[in-house]
Parts: C-alpha cells; sequence; structure tokens
C-alpha cells in the first residue's frame, strides 16, 4: 500500500484547474466528466511524478463548510514544500497570488500562506 | 513601473497582498463574510455594496481585493453560487420556475439562458439528465463512494448495474 492521490475540495473545477496549472505550475495528469463533475488530477513538474493531487468539487454541504471554516480561522488545508521558498513566494505574488502569511521562520522550516482563489489556503513551506 | 497593460494589473492586484498580510486575520475573516452574504441565495437582493461594507472596504477595492483572493469578482462568485443551488433543486425535482425564483432571479428567460450557457444544458434537460443517475433524497445524484469516479463513467455504469440488481 502506498499514497498516490491527495484530494482537496474546490469551490470550482474550472477556476482550479487554471490556478493549479497557470498561476502554481503545476501540470494535468488527468480531466474527464464523471457524474456531473470532473475527475481532475495534477501532478508537480518537482516530483513525485506520480503523487497526484485531485481537485475535487465541494458539492456535498459538508465539504463547503468544511472549506470556508478552515478558511475563517485562517487555517491551510494542506501544505506543499518547496526548495526556495522566497523565490516561489516572489514567483507567485508576481502573478497575483495573495499571502495570508509571508515567509516566516518557525523554527527549523520557514511557511508561508496564500489562497488557492478556490475557496483554500495553502502552505508552502522550507525544511 | 510596469511596462504592459497586463504589468500594471499585477502590479495592482500584488499592493492588494499587502493589504490582506497586513491586516490579516482580521481582514481574511471580513472578507468570508461578506462572501457567506453573497452566498446566501435566499436573500438575492444583497448588493455588492453592502457585502463590500461587510468587508469594510469601499466598493472598488472590494471587488479587487475579492477577486486576487477568490479567482472571481463577488457578481461571478454569487452567479455560480445561484446556478449550483438550482442545480441542487432541480436534482430533488423542483420545477424549473420554482428553482428559477427560489435562487433569486426574476425572469425565467434570462434564467434559462444563463444555466444553459454556465452548465451547458437547459435547466429542464439538465433535470431529465439525472434520472439515469442513482438518486440520494434531498440531495445530489451520486454513487456511494466520490472515489469511484477515478474509474470514469464505466466504472459507475458497473456500480449502477450492481444497484439494479439488488
Amino acid at each position: 500500500m502506498r499514497i498516490k492521490l491527495i484530494s482537496i475540495f474546490v469551490d470550482d473545477q474550472d477556476k482550479a484547474l487554471r490556478f493549479y496549472t497557470d498561476t502554481l505550475g503545476f501540470r494535468k495528469k488527468q480531466d474527464f466528466p464523471v457524474g456531473g463533475a470532473r475527475w481532475i488530477s495534477v501532478t508537480s513538474p518537482e516530483g513525485p511524478e506520480d503523487l497526484e493531487l485531485v481537485l475535487e468539487p465541494n458539492g456535498h454541504p459538508a465539504a463547503s463548510a468544511y472549506q470556508s471554516a478552515l478558511l475563517k480561522d485562517g487555517i491551510p488545508c494542506t501544505a506543499f514544500e518547496s526548495m526556495a521558498i522566497h523565490d516561489e513566494v516572489r514567483r507567485l505574488k508576481a502573478k497575483g497570488v495573495v499571502f495570508t502569511m509571508e515567509p516566516t521562520a518557525a523554527g527549523k522550516v520557514t511557511i508561508a500562506i496564500f489562497s488557492d482563489t478556490c475557496g483554500n489556503l495553502i502552505q508552502i513551506y522550507q525544511q | 513601473m510596469p511596462s504592459s497593460v497586463i504589468g500594471m494589473v499585477r502590479f495592482m492586484r500584488s499592493s492588494y497582498n499587502d493589504q490582506i498580510t497586513r491586516g490579516n486575520r482580521r481582514a481574511l475573516l471580513r472578507l468570508c463574510r461578506a462572501r457567506e452574504l453573497l452566498a446566501d441565495v435566499r436573500s438575492p437582493d444583497v448588493s455588492i455594496e453592502a457585502a463590500a461594507r461587510e468587508a469594510s472596504l469601499s466598493s472598488f477595492h472590494f471587488i479587487r481585493t475579492f477577486a486576487a483572493v477568490f479567482g472571481e469578482t463577488p457578481h461571478q462568485f454569487r452567479t455560480r453560487e445561484r446556478l449550483t443551488a438550482a442545480q441542487r433543486l432541480l436534482a430533488c425535482g423542483h420545477s424549473v420556475t420554482d428553482v428559477c425564483l427560489e435562487v433569486g432571479f426574476h425572469s425565467l428567460g434570462s434564467f434559462s439562458t444563463l444555466f444553459a450557457r454556465k452548465i451547458g444544458l437547459s435547466p429542464a434537460r439538465y433535470q431529465r439528465s439525472l434520472r439515469c443517475s442513482v438518486f440520494v433524497p434531498d440531495w445530489t445524484p451520486h454513487p456511494p463512494s466520490c472515489l469511484l469516479w477515478m474509474g470514469g463513467t464505466e466504472a459507475i455504469a458497473v456500480f449502477e448495474k450492481t444497484l439494479r440488481r439488488q
């Protein structure tokens, strides 16, 4: 058994695909229609090659409630690792990404938090 | 100075960035409250100005900050929320006219046109298309596990076949 998929809820799958590919720079791996929504996954060009992030619709009331409760309290729903967090933040800001936390040193890691435009906060960190 | 129009837009958006980061939690919280106000399809007459007041921003700043954080304008967000609610109500079997009024549209024609443009089917055809799916009362039709979706339509067909046999 191994970890192959990680999924996050998004409020609009089209918008999410645009943000995660055009802005963050991930690559579209799968995108096909199912049951009124789509199965969309992306991978990072920095690897691991086969670890997919699924952009899941938040249609169920519990999913949107979960999203907005975390967002309101400023809690990120997941975290991505960066090898050069300061460059990454500069690159993303130039593309209009809004940060709720500037790169901040916290012990052995530096963390920053941004809005993914789909109702989530995402943390990036460098160890 | 940014040289192109896109550069200028990016320059403007990055300045909203600072506003959110500086005001941090409180600014984000206020923006979330304004978003909830717009998401409430039962009060369709909430103006963008009223939502901006909830966020303690001028309409101008509200629209731009909202778009930078949520990737769409307040108006686009509200329209999308209404259409999502409409899909849910149609799935529950309510009539197109009832759904149209319930989600805050005053004209059936503009509701149907907008719905068809965004969803790809007219409200009536959308409702008919759901009859072949599995139906969970009071909620949208879906297979027992969303993760079944990764198998695509074939996996869902297999599931539906099993269900019919029961």
